[in-house]
């Protein structure tokens, strides 16, 4: 029960202890850092997304932009300060806030609310049609976005495609590293091919060559997956070296899967000690093509020719 | 009766001198440049939009010009592009300047640009531009010195090697008054 108590006291003085001793960076890491957030609206109260919200910091004249999401949300993170907020999007007039502040005990919430682009001789909003470059400025003084004629589908942030977008580069990143270290055992597997297949009666250079052929295999297979699975952009047409990139990976990909097959026949003749014969012949010619192609796919996104 | 007609002549005109006047970008290219020791590649894009307005001597001037629009000639490049710039989620780059509007008969002019880009903003002081007068139409060309951290974009990289910081972006563009 004693040693109980004791031992609670204890871990509760080191737990106060650490506290007392992490308090005041923690305290500083967080003074003068706040946030913006709100909501930005239209005059029927609906979420404008992609809508551009800028701070403006009133004493240095720093700015930071952030866009609204489909539910017309943002958010600013900020140092604490006075800041000049303007909403812009297209096809609604912009809307300053010459004054906000931003302190960092909690996140300022500022909505914009947003009128449509006002028309000349006071018609109702530009529609998209009307809304051309040479369409009278809707403002007096600053041209804004939406005199631009630019289509919502330019104007729009699209969160979706840029998570896909980040997702594809991530696995292209780890496809073209994988595709580097392959390189590595791919050659050595060609330059042990012909001792691999002599007339030597030793095995140990055929069973290097096989290890390694089989190393190639699996970081082949791997480096293709990530190739394969990276996400496809909707709407993307494919242009200059990356064609050629893919079209190589029609002969070394059939290549990569041909030549262990005919490895495996040529291993298994070598090894009851006949002459490589028939199809597994092929094993040699088929391991030229497949690196050859495979080289060439890697100098074609590498090198400009 | 003449005496009227005139009057009425000079109260319609008056109007027209106090009026703002307006600039529309006629056409345009702009070409972003980037350095790798392997690669130097450009992309291309011939889709900004702008406009200018004229008030009380000043003109405000407002491009942009969608991130996607630019052409490397290599739609995977281009795709990289949009991902590190996040041109999904930040479709425009946008460019402000403010000119006297004396500027418009200069040989060059020297503007403060502010630059929206990827999310983030960023202020070119002074950068120089050469103009040209063709007939009723304003040629503008320059050099903006823009780099990646500017921006705060992560350098993109090949074959682990990074891009250089520096991405200039030449400017060629023909304006018009409206």
């Amino acid at each position: 029960m004693l040693s109980n108590l004791w031992r609670s006291s204890v871990s509760g003085l080191l737990v106060v202890s650490l506290f007392g001793m992490l308090a005041p960076s923690l305290i500083a890491q967080t003074v003068g850092k706040g946030a913006l957030t709100g909501r930005v609206t239209d005059a029927s109260g609906g979420a404008v997304a992609n809508a551009y919200v800028t701070a403006t910091s009133i004493d240095s004249g720093q700015k930071q932009t952030a866009s609204t999401g489909p539910d017309g949300m943002y958010k600013l993170d900020l140092p604490e300060g006075n800041y000049r907020v303007t909403f812009e999007a297209a096809g609604f007039k912009t809307l300053e806030i010459s004054s906000a502040t931003v302190s960092g005990t909690a996140p300022e919430i500022l909505d914009g609310k947003l009128e449509r682009g006002e028309a000349v001789n006071g018609s109702p909003a530009l529609t998209q049609q009307e809304n051309l470059p040479n369409a009278p400025s809707s403002s007096t003084t600053a041209p804004s976005l939406s005199d631009l004629g630019l289509s919502p589908e330019q104007t729009r942030g699209n969160p979706q495609e840029q998570a896909l977008l980040d997702k594809r580069t991530h696995m292209l990143k780890i496809h073209q590293r994988m595709g580097l270290i392959t390189t590595i055992p791919l050659v050595a597997t060609v330059i042990l091919g012909p001792g691999a297949g002599g007339k030597s009666e030793g095995t140990a250079t055929r069973d290097l060559h096989v290890a390694l052929g089989s190393l190639t295999g699996d970081l082949y297979g791997i480096t293709a997956y990530y190739a394969i699975r990276a996400p496809r952009i909707p709407g993307t047409k494919k242009r200059g070296p990356i064609k050629f990139h893919e079209a190589m990976a029609w002969i070394h990909g059939p290549g990569m899967i041909l030549t262990p097959i005919l490895g495996a026949m040529a291993f298994s003749q070598k090894n009851n000690g006949e002459k490589v014969h028939g199809i597994a012949q092929a094993h040699g010619p088929v391991a030229i093509v497949t690196a050859g192609a495979f080289g060439a796919a890697l100098l074609s996104v590498s090198v400009k020719f | 009766m003449n005496r009227k007609i005139l009057i009425a002549f000079l109260f319609a005109a008056i109007p027209a001198f106090g009026a703002d006047s307006q600039w529309v970008l006629q056409q345009s290219t702009l070409t972003y440049h980037v350095s790798h020791p392997l690669h130097q590649s450009e992309g291309v894009s011939h889709a900004a939009k702008g406009k200018g307005v004229c008030h009380a001597g000043q003109c405000e001037f407002l491009i942009a010009v969608p991130v996607k629009s630019f052409d490397s000639g290599d739609s995977n490049r281009d795709l990289h592009m949009i991902q590190v710039t996040r041109g999904a989620e930040f479709p425009l780059v946008t460019v402000r300047t403010r000119l006297p509007e004396s500027d418009a008969t200069a040989s060059t002019i020297n503007a403060d640009l502010e630059i929206q880009f990827a999310g983030q903003t960023a202020h070119y002081q002074q950068v120089p531009f050469k103009v040209e007068k063709q007939g009723g139409e304003t040629h503008i060309s320059g050099t903006i010195p823009a780099t990646l951290t500017d921006f705060k974009i992560d350098p993109p990289s090949l074959l682990t090697i990074p891009v250089k910081n520096d991405i200039p972006v030449r400017v060629d563009m023909t304006w018009r008054p409206q």
